[in-house]
């Protein structure tokens, strides 16, 4: 399904509310949107970004084309819509929050310990990890010093969602440094709780 | 007495000068009440960024009353005079018409003695950038605007806009401060842009201190920036030099239009990690040094 939409003549934030309420109310795998002004085009490639399309965009005469395609690995709405079709698959959706850097209280250089080990084994989840998403002192794990950032990589490879908390990472001052997982924000987080079948919070 | 200030200054005789001042906007937040407050504090705002004291203030108001009512318009106007109390200020008076759009805000005017009037110029080479308030409210209003901000962060951004920079100019005065402004409509980038203009100096902002609202950073990077955003850095790019692969939502948080901002104070070396403390110690907790100035860089402003 594809849908265009013609923001031209509108200046920001109009253009990306238009293109927000066509993500939200239709499952359009492929978006086109026109603007006039390169605030707009910025604003709405962004913004298709952040909801998982992978976006082009060419210049013709005044007029901005902005090309998004629905990129399947990342989209929440698009790839739970798939498994929802597909009787049978047993798949649950896993979600992991990991809000420290340590496991468990008593002793911190334990904790960080059981840490690498828990990540590293809930591998064995197998495909019902969905997400794993990284906040507080958790964001720590997705930085270039991190002891399990290969592993996280791995996970993101093989099609784990891993996304760690915008605010968070900014605290910290770790945004320059994180390597692995994309950057989330509380909404998105909101509404990935509530979509997951299953959440697993690590404190 | 001309200087390129928001504010205008008028020498009454060697004691006394008058600051008058002008600022209104549609509305940036639902409630009425708080619409009054964050107006007012804005508005009173150019007395403090130049070292005065705001002493009488007349209300502007366009109003739909057909489509509106009475009663929001009589909220707006208590937040605004409850602002204006809080700032010891008289409110003498005002001018109302229909219109369909709503729009408020006040004209102030101040005191000052002449020798003490603080400009946006008088940076001086080895002085130090202090800011008052963090940045992002014109991300979040945007972000408002399009439904997505939780009533915490509402909250948030409403408590700060309607925080007025009263205590933080009190405070200044106890420093030998070289200039100082508001930040506004330009942006952090765009009113230290007017700041550096024609000194012969550049300034260096450590973009690790600059304080930011939480939730500006995540709303800045799923396209709810302002079209003010925009324009200022379209207006001020040419001043600015930052590192390749400079994160762009940073960037434009650094130009974000802010609604009644913060303080940008600049100071001595010394006396900055004090007017810091002072200002935390008195509620400004986000606070900082955020740079200083260079005068190797001459009209750049360094991002580092």
């Amino acid at each position: 399904m594809e849908k265009t939409i013609d923001a031209c003549g509108l200046t920001c934030p109009a253009p990306v509310l238009l293109v927000k309420d066509a993500v939200e109310q239709t499952d359009a795998k492929k978006i086109t949107v026109l603007v006039d002004n390169a605030a707009s085009l910025e604003n709405v490639s962004r913004f298709l970004g952040s909801k998982g399309y992978s976006v082009t965009d060419s210049l013709d005469g005044d007029i901005y084309r902005i090309e998004a395609q629905c990129d399947q690995a990342t989209s929440t709405v698009g790839s739970q819509k798939m498994e929802e079709q597909q009787p049978g698959a047993a798949s649950r959706k896993i979600l992991v929050l990991i809000t420290t850097d340590t496991l468990g209280s008593g002793d911190n250089s334990l904790g960080s310990k059981l840490m690498i080990n828990y990540l590293k084994t809930i591998k064995e989840m197998g495909p019902d990890l969905w997400q794993l998403i990284f906040l507080n002192g958790g964001v720590k794990l997705t930085t270039q010093s991190s002891p399990v950032l290969e592993q996280l990589q791995e996970y993101e490879k093989s099609g784990v969602i891993v996304l760690a908390c915008g605010t968070c990472l900014e605290h910290f001052g770790l945004t320059a440094v994180k390597k692995v997982g994309g950057i989330t924000n509380m909404l998105d987080i909101v509404t990935a709780t509530h979509l997951a079948d299953k959440v697993i919070t690590v404190s | 007495m001309a200087t390129s200030d928001d504010a205008g200054v008028y020498r009454v005789s060697d004691e006394l000068a008058l600051i008058q001042t002008l600022d209104f906007f549609t509305p940036i937040v639902d409630n009425p009440y708080d619409f009054g407050r964050i107006a007012a504090a804005n508005s009173l705002s150019d007395i403090y960024a130049m070292g005065g004291i705001p002493k009488t203030a007349m209300n502007i108001v366009a109003y739909p009353m057909v489509k509106m009512g009475r009663e929001p318009l009589r909220e707006m106007l208590a937040g605004g005079a409850a602002a204006l109390r809080e700032a010891d200020t008289v409110l003498l008076g005002g001018h109302s018409i229909e219109d369909d759009e709503l729009k408020y805000g006040l004209s102030v005017t101040g005191f000052v003695h002449p020798m003490k009037i603080r400009t946006n110029q008088g940076l001086r080479p080895g002085d130090c950038l202090v800011l008052t308030k963090p940045l992002g409210t014109g991300i979040i209003n945007t972000a408002i605007k399009g439904g997505l901000a939780s009533p915490a962060t509402v909250r948030l951004v409403t408590k700060l806009m309607a925080t007025l920079n009263r205590r933080a100019a009190e405070i200044m005065a106890d420093f030998t401060v070289s200039a100082c402004t508001d930040i506004t409509g330009f942006g952090l980038l765009g009113h230290l842009a007017e700041m550096i203009c024609g000194t012969g100096m550049g300034v260096t902002i450590q973009i690790n201190t600059v304080p930011v609202l939480r939730d500006a950073y995540e709303f800045g990077s799923m396209g709810f920036v302002p079209a003010g955003a925009h324009k200022n850095r379209e207006f001020r790019k040419n001043m600015v030099a930052a590192p390749t692969g400079f994160d762009p939502v940073l960037r434009d948080i650094l130009y974000d239009p802010q609604t009644s901002g913060g303080l940008l104070i600049g100071c001595s070396e010394k006396d900055a990690p004090v007017l810091v403390q002072r200002l935390r110690d008195e509620g400004m907790k986000e606070a900082a040094l955020i740079g200083f100035t260079a005068q190797d860089q001459t009209n750049t402003i360094q991002l580092q």
